[in-house]
């Protein structure tokens, strides 16, 4: 077939690439995707040098010479050509610029449909409004959404920052925040016990030394590890985003005899099919307990390293004091104390306790469980702790997450995660002097003015960060924090005088801008209702004439998009000319010519596209595009790599994509966080103390009063409102005797975060939707048969889940995989709105809690808190119908879900 | 003569194989080896699930499910006009001209790996992906094999594949599929087994399974587990023994897996 034509693409719903496809198109349309086999491309012995290994015993691991795409990106032409892809520039049809309230109809979004305009007239309004608002308000009343991972694999053409960029060019503007989603345990809690950690600050741990990267953590693992326990890890599913090598990964574990204990309310998608996973079901959000006891039980039996606490750690006193009983509580954390809380019966606490004892156990953790519930920085502590008591850093004896992925090193290699070239425009992670975290938004604008602690960023932030005070809008004395203080190293790096630097920042001190409220919402990543946290109330607060005008760049018509006012038409990355490589959880990591595998899609451009335009408008595109083609800013980043030191820029182009060379001298590195644990003196952490610190002195200075995190992990259940607490959502409060069920709402299978949900080979899968007897096709509801009886929910039923913020509605899939007293349904379905705080699609961050982690830690809690699930039956239905027949007349495909033509008007 | 060969142990429940047929046919025809498949609905190879057990011993069997291109195949001999053929390489394929409104080329298959196109009026299964295998394309073997990471699934000459101890999908349908199994789903019956004095799980407990069907034996492990896998339907007479204790409980595998959940050994 001569007129087909391939190209190679990285497909990933992250930042950072996946393993290399192979996309075969005809006519400039997708034929298909495939895996691809590098040996049609290099020989054996060109690749030998770029191949790691991993030996144990006789057995030899290697990634092997084929990629294993994740299945999204094999799935891709769905995507691609998904009948919810936006078109074309669409606006809102009842809304009007200018910002008079009369003409904005705030209320109506959400619920109002669109009308197609050209990208001249949405160009215009783009223009004209951020000209109508810096001028009114000033630059910082724009508030820039969408500094994130969460989507697709770009690099030149990625957004999630290009608004920012530009604004940055137009004088300023508040930049979004993202707050540490998906590691809010380690982040809020683990940090104050090892440290910043990974990326200096995700709080999953790694050694300062090495720039805070976890280096061969799972090499350690497959040498040394014999027990490798999952708490709340989902690997078939959460590890395998960017590549499914790591299933290949599991089944080599498996066949050098390691051992698996899988601890979680679901019986995940990989402790079901593999039959060396023990999966002990927990109630949600209860893991702390569990820990308690398992610490009752080493302490009580002798069953820790005492020698590692005594020279590694601070502190250990007080926690042991506490799990014993012999403090002020006085309630010893026995076993039999922890089944009642967590549903684990006593025996199988001590088996497992025992079992984490006696053999070399390795934790893997990612995005799930209790590290995302209300108070997740107690089961993140507790679980650092049980690492801690065990000797951190011994051989086998680490965390792996998705950070700590990389196996080998590569000479070139910058981090454990970098890529290898980047010429992504983005502002993304940049400081700016007037903030609001993504959780705080709703707030922001419902109140004028929000306080918090901490940036807080997800990444590069130290753990001393989270005690600064911050504020919105931007006050002097935040401003003056924000903007620092200078040193002789800032002179150093910078080759300026200590006393130049003095009068640069006091020229800013002097010449504070304005900082107003904010009027306009720019969103790249039009997600946050479903996201991230309080899904209702983000929903209720954008509703206001406070946004007077709300813009979103996106690819598929959904979510956030489907409550704002113009929607700018974004390419998938398969239709940019970029370079994009693979350098996070992908199998072999490598640096790659992504150029455009098919015709675009309608009349899309790239996020830094439409920058670039926008930048015309302004008469600054040059400072955008720096007068570059895509080709010569792909050749600029290659020149700019350390690419150059193994390969030629005329045989990367001939080849199309490059591994580069594993480090002869990687062996020299310690893996994980061996260096503390050989030579705590020089390889301290980056703790007040350089150890672990099981009690935490600058917690206890900061935050003298706070009952909810308090300087060493406890069981913390919260109350009510009036009382301070932050939460009442366990099953030990109040709140429960109206709302008994806790719910999971971890990734789904079917879904990055929300990406995918319209991926129509993938809702024909039975574990993907629920067909309700209306023929839509519900998000499960993942419910145990002793639940559903006394409910009288039967298989296929329409449910509603509920509590006091609101009502999804879901369809029951009665199963075993599911712990009496919890549900499951997965996070990220797209939302459908029939009313407000009513909502057909099934979004559950939709209800999740609009208070966040705890009083001081602002990030997110959207799993582990209480619901109620109900039959709805016809005469509900129809009455929903009749009072809100427009939601229901909206069209709907099966196949597809909502789509374009749900919201456009033809 | 090829074959499929299918090792259910190592699959992982991903889809990529279901996927890969989907990428490779719907929305495009291949003729004269198939006319396009309807975006949704048809399962040229479906991934079937199987839930197994209770709390809190549960699994998941993952079952690729495709046409066996049988050597008796009975699609065949229902099929007029030759619409039905078997290549030299041992492939069943349909016709998609001939066998126009044929549908009881879809009827006469045991397994309904056959599907029904309402639009284009002809029945439509698995074809192997001859046009690959045939064809000047990038690639030369079935998609749901190419696209598996796991080699679940192979695909080749019978006498490549290591075809000893498998098993093939209803037996007794006569149809001689080419389709071989390894690890197809039998019964389990699991539990763990505690004591209720020491409130303490019980490691090495004697564990014996016994019916009309046989004896199977194995001892609980470290979280006081048992799994006595690879069961046939039968009823069973389990008992446990440990420390001078015993307990018999009578168990059915005839319908279904059994969890029994903790078993106090009294």
């Amino acid at each position: 077939m001569s007129d087909v034509k391939t190209t190679f693409q990285s497909i990933a719903c992250g930042g950072t690439g996946g393993d290399l496809t192979a996309m075969d198109s005809t006519d400039g349309k997708i034929t298909r995707i495939r895996p691809i086999n590098y040996l049609d491309t290099y020989t054996k012995e060109e690749l030998e040098p770029s191949i790691w290994k991993i030996k144990v015993g006789n057995e030899v691991f290697t990634p092997g010479y084929k990629s294993a795409p994740n299945y999204f990106a094999l799935a891709y032409k769905n995507r691609v050509y998904s009948k919810n892809r936006v078109q074309h520039p669409l606006k809102r049809v009842d809304w009007e610029p200018g910002g008079d309230p009369a003409k904005i109809n705030a209320a109506n979004r959400g619920k109002s449909k669109f009308v197609r305009i050209s990208w001249d007239e949405a160009l215009d309004i783009m223009e004209s409004e951020i000209r109508r608002i810096v001028e009114k308000y000033g630059p910082y009343s724009v508030l820039t959404i969408g500094e994130d991972g969460h989507r697709e694999s770009k690099n030149l053409h990625a957004g999630g920052g290009m608004h920012s960029t530009l604004m940055s060019k137009l004088g300023g503007y508040t930049r979004e925040v993202r707050t540490p989603d998906s590691v809010e345990g380690w982040y809020w809690g683990a940090k104050h016990f090892w440290g910043s950690g990974c990326n200096k600050g995700l709080g999953m741990p790694a050694p300062p030394q090495t720039g805070y990267n976890p280096w061969h953590v799972l090499r350690d693992i497959s040498e040394n590890s014999e027990l490798i326990a999952f708490a709340a890890g989902d690997w078939e599913l959460t590890q395998n985003y960017a590549s499914q090598m790591w299933s290949r990964l599991l089944l080599f574990w498996e066949k050098v005899g390691k051992e698996f204990v899988i601890i979680d309310p679901f019986c995940n998608y990989t402790a079901v099919c593999h039959d060396t996973m023990k999966w002990i079901p927990i109630l949600p959000n209860t893991d702390s307990a569990l820990d308690f006891a398992v610490m009752y039980v080493w302490i009580t039996e002798g069953l820790y390293d005492k020698d590692y606490v005594d020279s590694h750690s601070v502190g250990f006193d007080k926690v042991k004091a506490y799990v014993l009983g012999e403090d002020e509580e006085g309630i010893a954390k026995t076993p039999a104390w922890a089944s009642e809380r967590c549903g684990i019966p006593e025996w199988t606490i001590k088996a497992y306790a025992r079992k984490r004892a006696n053999m070399v156990t390795a934790s893997v953790h990612f995005s799930s469980g209790a590290i995302k519930g209300p108070y997740s920085h107690e089961p993140g502590r507790t679980h650092a702790y049980l690492l801690g008591m065990q000797g951190l850093g011994k051989p086998g004896v680490q965390q792996a997450f998705m950070n700590a992925s990389l196996i080998g090193k590569e000479t070139i290699a910058r981090s454990t995660s970098s890529p290898f070239s980047s010429i992504n425009q983005c502002r993304m992670f940049y400081p700016s002097e007037q903030k609001i975290p993504r959780t705080l938004i709703a707030e922001a604008l419902k109140k004028g003015q929000v306080d918090w602690w901490g940036s807080p960023a997800i990444v590069y932030v130290e753990t001393s960060e989270q005690f600064q005070v911050n504020s919105y809008p931007t006050t002097p004395e935040t401003y003056k924090a924000a903007l620092g203080t200078i040193s002789p190293e800032m002179a150093r790096a910078q080759n300026k005088s200590l006393e130049e630097l003095q009068a640069a920042l006091d020229h800013k001190l002097n010449n504070m801008p304005e900082f107003n409220k904010i009027h306009m919402l720019w969103s790249e990543k039009p997600c946050n209702m479903n996201c991230w946290d309080g899904g209702f109330n983000y929903q209720d607060a954008i509703c206001t004439d406070e946004v007077e005008f709300f813009v979103t760049n996106h690819q598929w018509l959904e979510n956030d998009s489907l409550f704002c006012d113009l929607v700018l038409p974004v390419t998938t990355c398969v239709e940019d000319n970029d370079s994009m490589g693979g350098s996070m959880v992908v199998s072999l990591r490598h640096d790659s010519l992504t150029p455009p595998g098919c015709n675009r899609v309608g009349e899309s451009k790239s996020d830094f596209e439409i920058a670039c335009e926008l930048g015309e408008r302004f008469g600054l595109r040059d400072q955008i595009d720096m007068g570059m083609t895509d080709d010569e800013w792909i050749q600029f980043g290659f020149s700019q790599s350390r690419l150059g030191e193994e390969i030629t820029w005329e045989e990367y182009q001939k080849r199309g994509f490059y591994f580069p060379k594993q480090d002869p001298n990687q062996e020299d590195l310690p893996p994980g966080m061996r260096g503390f644990y050989d030579d705590p003196k020089n390889w301290p952490l980056d703790t007040p103390s350089g150890k672990l610190e099981f009690w935490s002195d600058a917690l206890a200075e900061n935050f003298p009063d706070d009952l909810e995190r308090q300087p060493m992990a406890k069981w913390v259940v919260g109350g009510s409102k009036k009382e301070g607490w932050s939460h009442d959502e366990t099953l030990w409060g109040d709140r429960c005797k109206d709302y008994p069920l806790l719910l999971v709402a971890n990734p789904a299978k079917w879904r990055i975060h929300v990406q995918g949900d319209d991926i129509k080979w993938f809702r024909e899968i039975e574990t993907c939707k629920v067909r309700g007897a209306d023929g839509y096709l519900y998000e499960p509801i993942w419910i145990n048969p002793a639940d559903a009886k006394v409910r009288n929910i039967k298989p296929g039923d329409i449910v509603k889940l509920y509590n006091d913020r609101g009502t999804i509605l879901v369809g029951a899939r009665i199963s075993e995989r599911v712990i009496p007293g919890a549900v499951v349904v997965h996070k990220g379905s797209r939302v459908d709105p029939i009313a407000p705080h009513l909502d057909r699609g099934g979004a559950a961050n939709l209800i999740s809690p609009n208070n966040q982690v705890s009083k001081h830690c602002k990030g997110f809690a959207v799993s582990g808190y209480l619901v109620e699930a109900a039959k709805v039956g016809k005469p509900e239905m129809d009455k929903w119908k009749k009072e809100y027949p427009e939601a229901f007349a909206r069209d709907y495909d099966p196949d597809i879900g909502i789509n374009y033509s749900s919201w456009v008007i033809e | 003569m090829k074959a499929f060969l299918i090792d259910m142990s190592t699959c992982v429940g991903c889809h990529d194989c279901q996927i890969g047929c989907k990428d490779e046919h719907c929305g495009q025809a291949w003729m004269p080896y198939a006319e396009a498949q309807p975006e949704t609905g048809q399962f040229w190879i479906e991934l079937k699930q199987f839930e197994r057990g209770a709390v809190p011993h549960v699994r998941v069997a993952y079952q690729p499910t495709m046409c066996n291109h049988c050597e008796e195949a009975p699609c065949l001999k229902a099929a007029k006009d030759g619409a039905v053929s078997r290549r030299d390489d041992g492939l069943v394929i349909i016709d998609p001209i001939k066998s126009k409104g044929q549908r009881k080329i879809m009827d006469a298959c045991p397994y309904k790996v056959i599907y029904w196109n309402d639009e284009l009026d002809i029945p439509q299964k698995c074809t192997g992906c001859a046009h690959l295998l045939d064809g000047d394309h990038p690639i030369n073997v079935p998609r749901c094999v190419d696209n598996c990471h796991l080699n679940v699934i192979t695909f080749g000459e019978e006498a490549d594949l290591d075809l000893a101890g498998t098993e093939v999908l209803h037996p007794e349908f006569g149809t001689k599929p080419r389709v071989f199994y390894r690890g197809l789903p039998k019964k389990f019956i699991a539990a763990t087994v505690f004591d209720p004095d020491t409130k303490e799980v019980v490691i090495g407990a004697k564990v014996t399974a016994q019916g009309e069907a046989g004896t199977f034996a194995t001892t609980t492990d470290g979280w006081g587990d048992f799994w006595l896998r690879d069961l046939p339907d039968a009823d069973w007479t389990v008992t446990i023994e440990a420390d001078g204790k015993k307990k018999t409980i009578k168990v059915s595998t005839k319908e279904e897996d059994k969890g029994l959940g903790d078993v106090a050994l009294v």
